[in-house]
């Protein structure tokens, strides 16, 4: 995988000094000065890519056949070992199952909040711009903030959340030890909604006027032209969201910035509901320093997400409408 | 859904439809500012009355010099600094680096460019936390930790989806743009420095700023990567507000993270416009 990925890399620049050498120079010198010059500009990204993400997932792949820890220094080749132990480890099956959860849970419910607030303040009504930029904002929040801002809102003692719920008699609710901790995680997806509102909103605004102005005159209700013009001409707009929100929520480290020791070390600590795939590996590195059998967890998470997003793509390859053709466009 | 408010015929109808639409997205607003609400409402408490139940809705006396002991409880100017210099760092070295990047995909050919873009638009996709734990072993074996070495490679190695951003913006400017230059004699280079880059500014800067908050906010590449010293406020304002016997002073940290997080909100209100408009392109593609 890596290698395949490796030589891809390196082989188009290989051939294009061949090419240059090999044409007769008068008449493609041009094309030549183009061609050493288009690798001359995309080669930051090149070396970045094969220095800072190629090598490193050879590297864990390799750590992943070993008993690797960083500190001991008899460590050895134990081969599929790690990836035995893996599928064997109730810890990896339960965590994954629970990001699973949580990606199916969190990705569509945000999506449509995003969808919705869109469709409000994409009607023509005062202020729209003020609340649009309000219900933006908590998207800017870097995570710590929200982090530490969740933490307070769901205290037992001084949260806003329990002191509501003791406005209706309700008893407080211990909303970041299990099992209430998984539904905190969610509303912090949902609280940064804002960001699919503004992708979503923009992919309203390109939908043509006349359109929805004919299917009005044909007599269209209003939920008919969102079900059959807008969504359709939204789904790549969707589409798109739903693969960067999956695998936004396979690597989320808000649990991490949720519990009540922050730090790498303090994962073991996390309530149940709330350990994730991705707290399973960090816990793995380092609470206990295994770093082979870290890196194969890393591996199988990394295959996984190929999978995953190749499967959203292909079963949506019919449903997804494209007006453009995205590669014309150049 | 789009409907009501141009047909004339129902007035009154359009009116309390109106007032309901005001209604719910007031609410919602007010729910999506109340976590932030509530975190300031927290920096402006005593311990005391963070630690009663049932809770303290407003505090009794505004504790205003929270935000002033927040200041001295750690180094909070150390670590503010630490921040800047480092997203100061990542963010120049990457707008310069991914506009380079970009500005071949949008204005050059060769071949093998095609392949190369579609892997540059895949790696968007490639989970970060998951090439970030080896990068960091790695970084480690080279003696990197607890030095800004790593941003200044991150920078240079630029980001696919900023050169996506400056890929887009390339490709719509005008081909007579360096026809001229062509002729003249100039290097491609020089074109970019000296035709390309000065038309850029509202792009330059939109990935300025979208790269100056993404390394602001980011808490685990410094939580791994640099000693407590050397540190972001991120990771600082995280797990650094405890007294000597290590229970959490949660109102003091209530009042940093909010002097953590306004500097992000003021950049993004003053460059709200072009935030937003490289977000909505990179998102549609």
């Amino acid at each position: 995988m890596t290698v395949d990925q490796m030589s891809s890399v390196t082989r188009p620049s290989g051939s294009a000094q061949v090419a240059g050498r090999v044409w007769p120079r008068r008449r493609s010198s041009v094309a030549a000065r183009r061609h050493r010059a288009f690798y001359m500009f995309a080669s930051p990204w090149i070396a970045g890519f094969a220095l800072l993400t190629v090598a490193p997932m050879s590297y864990a792949l390799w750590l992943s056949f070993t008993t690797y820890d960083g500190i001991s220094p008899n460590w050895h080749y134990v081969g599929l070992g790690n990836y035995r132990e893996l599928f064997s480890d109730a810890q990896t099956w339960d965590s994954l199952g629970r990001t699973g959860l949580f990606a199916i849970t969190s990705v569509p419910l945000s999506i449509v909040a995003g969808l919705v607030l869109a469709v409000l303040v994409n009607r023509p009504i005062r202020a729209r711009g003020l609340f649009r930029t309000l219900l933006y904002l908590p998207a800017v929040v870097p995570p710590v903030g929200a982090g530490i801002a969740f933490k307070q809102l769901f205290d037992q003692n001084s949260g806003a959340a329990n002191g509501v719920l003791n406005l209706f008699g309700i008893d407080a609710l211990g909303w970041l030890a299990d099992p209430y901790a998984r539904y905190v995680l969610i509303m912090t997806v949902l609280w940064t909604a804002g960001n699919i509102m503004i992708i979503s909103l923009a992919g309203l605004q390109d939908i043509p006027r006349e359109v929805l102005e004919a299917a009005r005159i044909d007599g269209a209700s209003a939920w008919r032209s969102f079900r059959s013009i807008t969504l359709p001409l939204l789904s790549p707009v969707l589409l798109f969201q739903t693969v960067t929100g999956v695998i936004a929520s396979v690597q989320t480290i808000m649990p991490l910035l949720l519990a009540p020791d922050p730090t790498p070390a303090g994962i073991t600590a996390l309530p149940q509901s709330n350990y994730l795939y991705m707290m399973h590996v960090f816990a793995q590195y380092f609470a206990f320093g295994r770093y082979g059998y870290a890196s194969a967890l890393l591996w199988v998470l990394f295959v996984l997400i190929l999978v995953a997003t190749g499967l959203i793509f292909k079963s949506t390859s019919g449903v997804v409408f494209y007006n453009v053709d995205p590669e014309a466009k150049k | 859904m789009t409907a009501t408010s141009v047909t004339p015929t129902s007035a009154p109808r359009t009116r309390v439809n109106r007032l309901v639409l005001y209604t719910v997205l007031v609410v919602i607003t007010g729910l999506f500012l109340g976590p932030f609400g509530w975190l300031v409402l927290s920096g402006l408490k005593t311990p005391a009355e963070l630690a009663a139940s049932p809770v303290h809705w407003l505090p009794a006396h505004v504790q205003w010099h929270n935000f002033a002991d927040a200041f001295d409880l750690i180094d909070f100017l150390g670590y503010a600094r630490n921040s800047l210099i480092i997203a100061l760092i990542y963010a120049t070295l990457v707008t310069l680096s991914s506009a380079w990047v970009g500005f071949g995909f949008a204005r050059l050919s060769a071949p093998g460019k095609k392949t190369l873009f579609g892997i540059l638009l895949g790696s968007m996709m490639l989970p970060q936390m998951i090439t970030l734990l080896p990068t960091y072993l790695i970084f480690a074996k080279l003696g990197m930790v607890d030095t800004y070495w790593p941003w200044v490679l991150w920078g240079l190695s630029s980001a696919p989806y900023l050169v996506f951003l400056f890929r887009q913006f390339f490709a719509g400017l005008p081909r007579e743009l360096e026809e001229a230059a062509i002729v003249d004699g100039c290097g491609y280079g020089t074109i970019f420095w000296r035709i390309f880059l000065p038309q850029s500014w509202p792009v330059l800067s939109a990935s300025f700023v979208i790269a100056f908050t993404w390394t602001w906010g980011d808490y685990i590449a410094p939580q791994l990567l640099l000693s407590t010293d050397r540190t972001t406020l991120a990771v600082a304002v995280m797990s650094t507000y405890v007294t000597s016997a290590g229970t959490p002073v949660t109102n003091l940290q209530a009042a940093a993270s909010v002097m953590y997080v306004v500097p992000i909100l003021l950049i993004f209100l003053i460059a709200q416009r072009g935030f937003v408009a490289g977000m909505s392109t990179t998102g549609l593609k």
